[in-house]
């Protein structure tokens, strides 16, 4: 499962960016909705999330702020930019032209 | 009950860098573990085992307090390189103006010369005063060599890739510094060179000359020092 790790690890930033096109979310839930969508084999780090997020909110693909939480203490939201978007095309696309070549190399 | 993960968090981040964004990012990490370990809990959870998972998924933040202790950094190189950039811009407005006054008293002793140029010894007043105006020169002369070597510090790269390209960049910045204040002190001798002479010979006919070859003297100064090295 290293290989895998690995791989899913350097497409932390596109997974995020994925989870974050229909809605706005927040750190736990993400890794809540990709633990789901994995069955449970492929848990996040916070430590690896969190620095996804900055990084993505240095490149302004992301935008965050603060919720109003009613009940409990306030939670910390984040929403896809347009560049956000478009960087995330961009990441798919590089990702589909890596999977074509790897398949085509191996037998 | 929960206070316990919220004292691992805060344990954890007493490495972190003191700065507002490392404590947000706490308060963010604390209200999102907080809610895992509920969710555990309520999906059958023992608390130990709960409380194991949660600090599990944590992983190792010593990276992401690097790159905040990166991003104040460089946020401070910013300011510093903000304030000489303002201290380049007051001294070269200071030089600037001593050089204006020092035209104007030049200007201010010839037009004596003419007034007085009956009386005796008056018609040296022109090359008096061109002197002390000379004299005048040397102030912002060195204010502009001062401000022309007052580069920012290399601040932090921020994409690493680039790292080459800027070194590079740089070092052509400073040789291009040098030559400029090269080249002033060139164009700065030609005229005292031209001017004593002038006054001296009075052969104002020819002593232009010298500025082609103060051209040529600059043009040699241009092939030993090179735009790109």
């Amino acid at each position: 499962m290293s290989i895998t790790s690995d791989l899913l690890r350097g497409h932390t930033e596109t997974i995020i960016l994925a989870s974050l096109w229909e809605q706005d979310s927040y750190g736990y839930e993400i890794n809540k909705e990709i633990m789901r969508k994995t069955d449970n084999t492929y848990e996040l780090k916070e430590a690896t999330l969190y620095t996804a997020f900055r990084r993505l909110e240095q490149a302004g693909c992301i935008k965050t702020y603060w919720g109003n939480e009613t009940v409990g203490a306030r939670r910390r939201y984040y929403s896809i930019t347009s560049s956000g978007r478009e960087s995330y095309r961009t990441r798919k696309a590089d990702w589909e032209e890596a999977k074509r070549m790897i398949d085509k190399l191996l037998i | 009950m929960n206070s316990r993960i919220r004292d691992y968090i805060n344990d954890l981040f007493h490495n972190a860098p003191m700065t507002k964004k490392a404590v947000d990012l706490k308060e963010e990490m604390i209200v999102n573990a907080e809610e895992k370990y509920k969710d555990l809990l309520a999906g059958g959870y023992r608390e130990e085992d709960a409380i194991s998972a949660v600090v599990n998924s944590i992983g190792n933040l010593e990276e992401l307090f690097r790159e905040l202790e990166r991003e104040e950094n460089e946020y401070i190189y910013m300011e510093m390189e903000m304030q000489i950039r303002q201290k380049k811009a007051l001294y070269t407005a200071i030089a600037i103006g001593i050089y204006i006054f020092a035209l104007v008293v030049f200007m201010f002793f010839c037009v004596m010369g003419d007034m007085f140029s009956s009386m005796w010894y008056m018609d040296s007043l022109p090359l008096v005063g061109f002197i002390i105006a000379l004299l005048l020169c040397i102030a912002p002369t060195c204010m502009l060599v001062y401000v022309s070597q007052l580069l920012p510090k290399e601040s932090r790269r921020k994409e690493r890739r680039t790292e080459g390209y800027q070194e590079w960049n740089e070092r052509g910045a400073r040789s291009k510094e040098l030559r400029k204040a090269i080249s002033s002190v060139i164009w700065l001798l030609t005229l005292i060179i031209y001017f004593l002479f002038s006054f001296g010979t009075g052969a104002w006919h020819i002593t232009w000359i010298i500025f082609l070859i103060a051209a040529c003297v600059e043009s040699i100064v241009h092939i030993i020092f090179p735009k790109n090295k």
